[in-house]
């Protein structure tokens, strides 16, 4: 894949997982996709990964993918974003998240992601005082 | 740079900092070098860095930067690794890690390094 095929895949994963287009991203993983979190430190099918995703969304009223600093090589990217989330209570939160794509025939068949766990509670504004009524 | 160029200036890196020799560290990084870690989302230059790792001395006895997989692109490098760490109580852990840098004539210029910060535990005090 060229710089440019692998850029444009990469825009098209991540605004399918922004605007919730879980078919698109079927789609994009290839058959045999893998997906590892620094977090957990094991592996998942892109299988799983997309059926967690409607749980997964049902969280926040809105996710964004900010800030996207791409870098491409040979058979992959990296990209280096802010995931601006908004929670149903209103509360904003953003987490600086990295993720290393493999890349083969137009497909993602691996993802990597690098991110602060610690850093999900003020996220998702748990444990915040609330404000009295 | 080239490919091999940039593969041998994170090996240098990564070597120097396992050795914990801060000269050769200094030497893989312009003087304007920043450092920035998504765990505080703040920029240190170059001798903030050093100083980092100087302190990092007291605590650990040795670090080691392993399983390092090298992706280079135009202007720099992506590395991930498992960086293994020995407090001096003799207790080990080990988190997974990736550094984006970005590299010009020789020298990285910056560093933006994502971790897992629920993965340190702290050294114990020595009993008294």
């Amino acid at each position: 894949m060229t710089d440019g095929e692998i850029r444009e895949l990469c825009h098209r994963f991540f605004d399918a997982y922004q605007d919730r287009r879980v078919d698109e991203l079927a789609e994009i993983y290839a058959p045999d996709c893998i997906v590892w979190h620094n977090v957990f430190g094991r592996e998942t099918t892109g299988a799983e990964n997309l059926a967690a995703l409607p749980k997964s969304y049902a969280g926040q009223r809105r996710r964004t993918y900010d800030d996207r600093t791409i870098n491409t090589f040979e058979g992959g990217f990296v990209i280096q974003y802010t995931l601006a989330g908004v929670q149903h209570d209103g509360h904003r939160g953003a987490l600086w998240i990295c993720i290393v794509a493999l890349c083969k025939d137009g497909k993602i068949t691996r993802i990597d992601e690098y991110m602060d766990s610690s850093k999900f509670a003020a996220w998702a504004g748990r444990g915040r005082p609330r404000s009295e009524s | 740079m080239t490919d091999r160029e940039l593969r041998e200036l994170c090996r240098r890196y990564f070597d120097a900092i396992e050795r914990h020799d801060l000269e050769a560290v200094a030497d893989c990084c312009d003087p304007e070098f920043t450092f920035w870690v998504n765990l505080s989302g703040s920029e240190l230059t170059r001798e903030q860095s050093l100083a980092t790792l100087r302190d990092g001395r007291a605590l650990l006895r040795r670090r080691s930067y392993d399983d390092r997989r090298v992706d280079t692109f135009d202007g720099g490098f992506l590395a991930r690794y498992s960086v293994t760490c020995v407090p001096h109580d003799g207790r080990r852990f080990s988190l997974q890690a990736c550094v984006v840098a970005q590299c010009r004539k020789g020298k990285i210029t910056h560093l933006d390094e994502y971790l897992d910060s629920s993965k340190f535990r702290a050294p114990r005090q020595a009993e008294p």
